[in-house]
C-alpha cells in the first residue's frame, strides 16, 4: 500500500468507528449547544448584544469542543491495535495524516452544526461574503485543531488525566488558530482584507503537519 | 568554590553593578520611574525566549541522540523559563497599570501572547510530572519541546505583526531608540540576568543527575528477600 492509500484508509476506518459509536455528534455536539445556551443566561445579556457576542462565542466553543473531537475516546488506539499497525507495517507519518484527515472532517461537521445553532440562538447580523470565509476559516481552523490534537492525543497516550492534560497542551497551542479564525469573520465586518488571517491559519497548519509528519516515528515509540 | 557558587557570585555581582545603573540613568519624560522597570522586563523575557530555545534545542538534540544529558537540558530549561516568564509578565502588568492604567489590556498581543506561552510550558511540566519511566518521559517531553517552541516566534513577532500599545523592539539592527544611559544599564541586567540564567540551569542540572542517581539506588520492597537456592530447599 503507498502513503497515501495507508493514509485514507485510516481515516476511512476511523470515521466507520465514529459512525457506529457517534462520540461527536451524539455526544460532543449536544453539550456544545447546551454551552451555547447557558453563555446569554449566565450573563444576562440583552437580545441585541447576544447577537453581537455569537461568534466570538461560537470560536471559543469551537476550540473548547473541537478539543474533544479530536481527543475522542474513539480515536486512541490500544496497544494491541498499534502493535498490529507497525507489524502490518503502517507508516507511522500515514497513521498521523490519516488521523488529522478523520479528526479534520469531524471536526468541520462540527463546527458547521454548531455555527447553525448560533445563528439560530443568538441571530447575529453576518456580514456579505461570511458564507464563504466562514467555510475556509473553519476547514483551517478544524485541520489545525486536529493536528494539534493528534500530537496531544499520541504524547498523552496510557498518562492518567490524559484528556485533561492534553487539553492543556492543546489550548494554548491553538491560539493562532482562534485568532486567525475569529479575525477572518472580524475583517470581513470592518470591510478589511481576510487574507493576513488565511495565511496566518495556513501556515500553522503547515508547520505542525511538517512536525506532525517529521515526529511520527518517535510520537509512535512514545505512544507505547 | 564550585563552580555553581563561582556562577550565582558573579550574576549577583553583575546583578548589583545592573540595579546601580539602572537607579541612575535618567528616568523617561512620559513613563517617569516606572521605565526602570524595563531593567527587569525585558531582561526576564528575553531569558524567557532564550529558555524556551535552548528547550527546543535540547529536545531536538534528545530525539537525534537519545543521551539523558539533552533531557536534563531542555526539562532544566523550561522550569528557569517557565519562573522567568512570571516575573515578565508580572512587571508588565506593573508597568501597563501605571502607564497605561489597566494592568491587563486585551488590546496588547503581546500580553496575551505570552500568558499562553506561561501556560503552555505550564502543561510541558505537568506532562513530565505526569509519566514516571524515565525514557517514556524524556520521548515524549521532547516532542512537545519541539511542538511548543511554534508560538514563541508569534509571541516576540506579536509587537509588529498587530496594532498594539506595547512598545516594540528598542534595539534593533538599525541602532537604539533609547538614550545611551538606559541602554547600558539594560545591556548590563541582560547579561546579569543570563549569567543567572546559566547558574539556575547548572544548578537544576546538578539536582536533576542527584535525583536520577537516588531513584537508581532506592530500595525496593522485597529487595532484602533473596530466593532460596534449589540445594538449599529440603524436600518435604
Amino acid at each position: 500500500m503507498t502513503f497515501w492509500s495507508q493514509a485514507l484508509e485510516i481515516a476511512r476506518v476511523d470515521l466507520s468507528v465514529e459512525r457506529r459509536v457517534g462520540e461527536t455528534m451524539r455526544v460532543v455536539l449536544p453539550f456544545a449547544v447546551v454551552s451555547l445556551l447557558v453563555f446569554p443566561i449566565a450573563l444576562g445579556l440583552q437580545v441585541s448584544v447576544v447577537g453581537e457576542i455569537g461568534p466570538a462565542v461560537f470560536w471559543a466553543l469551537g476550540v473548547l469542543f473541537g478539543m474533544q473531537v479530536a481527543l475522542r475516546q474513539s480515536a486512541a488506539d490500544s496497544p494491541e491495535r498499534r502493535d498490529l499497525q507497525a507489524l502490518v507495517g503502517v507508516d507511522p507519518a500515514a497513521r498521523f495524516v490519516g488521523r488529522t484527515l478523520s479528526g479534520a472532517v469531524l471536526t468541520f461537521a462540527f463546527l458547521m452544526a454548531l455555527f447553525i445553532a448560533m445563528v439560530v440562538f443568538y441571530g447575529p447580523s453576518l456580514p456579505p461574503g461570511s458564507v464563504p470565509a466562514l467555510f475556509l476559516s473553519s476547514s483551517l481552523f478544524a485541520i489545525g485543531l486536529t493536528e494539534l490534537g493528534t500530537l496531544a492525543g499520541e504524547i498523552t497516550a496510557g498518562i492518567r488525566n490524559r484528556t485533561a492534560l492534553a487539553s492543556l497542551i492543546v489550548a494554548p497551542l491553538a491560539l493562532p488558530l482562534v485568532i486567525g479564525a475569529s479575525q477572518t469573520l472580524e475583517a470581513l465586518v470592518r470591510g478589511e482584507s481576510i487574507l493576513p488571517w488565511v495565511l496566518l491559519m495556513i501556515a500553522n497548519g503547515l508547520a505542525l503537519a511538517v512536525l506532525g509528519v517529521a515526529l511520527a516515528k518517535p510520537l509512535e515509540e512514545a505512544a507505547r | 568554590m564550585s563552580r555553581i557558587r563561582v556562577l550565582f557570585g558573579l550574576a549577583a555581582l553583575l546583578m548589583a553593578v545592573g540595579l546601580w545603573l539602572a537607579l541612575n540613568a535618567p528616568p523617561d519624560a512620559l513613563q517617569g520611574e516606572y521605565s526602570r522597570l524595563i531593567n527587569i522586563h525585558v531582561p526576564s523575557l528575553w531569558l524567557a525566549f532564550l529558555a524556551f530555545g535552548v528547550t527546543a534545542l535540547g529536545s531536538m538534540m534528545w530525539l537525534i541522540r537519545k543521551r539523558p544529558r539533552w533531557d536534563r537540558l531542555a526539562a532544566a530549561s523550561v522550569e528557569v523559563g517557565v519562573l522567568f516568564t512570571g516575573i515578565g509578565l508580572v512587571t508588565g502588568m506593573i508597568w501597563g497599570h501605571a502607564v497605561w492604567g489597566i494592568a491587563w489590556d486585551w488590546g496588547d498581543p503581546r500580553l496575551a501572547s505570552t500568558a499562553v506561552m506561561f501556560f503552555v510550558y505550564l502543561g510541558y511540566m505537568a506532562l513530565r510530572g505526569a509519566i514516571d519511566d524515565p525514557v517514556t518521559r524524556a520521548r515524549r517531553s521532547a516532542i512537545l519541546g519541539v511542538v511548543a517552541f511554534v508560538q514563541v516566534p508569534l509571541v516576540y513577532f506579536s509587537v509588529n505583526l498587530f496594532r498594539t500599545l506595547h512598545p516594540t523592539q528598542s534595539v534593533r539592527p538599525d541602532g537604539s531608540t533609547m538614550p545611551d544611559e538606559m541602554l547600558i544599564a539594560m545591556l548590563v541586567n541582560v547579561v546579569a540576568f543570563t549569567v543567572l540564567y546559566i547558574a539556575l540551569m547548572a544548578a537544576r542540572i546538578d539536582v536533576a543527575i542527584a535525583e536520577e542517581g537516588a531513584d537508581s539506588e532506592q530500595a525496593l520492597a522485597g529487595d532484602a528477600v533473596k530466593p532460596p537456592k534449589i540445594s538449599e530447599v529440603e524436600d518435604v
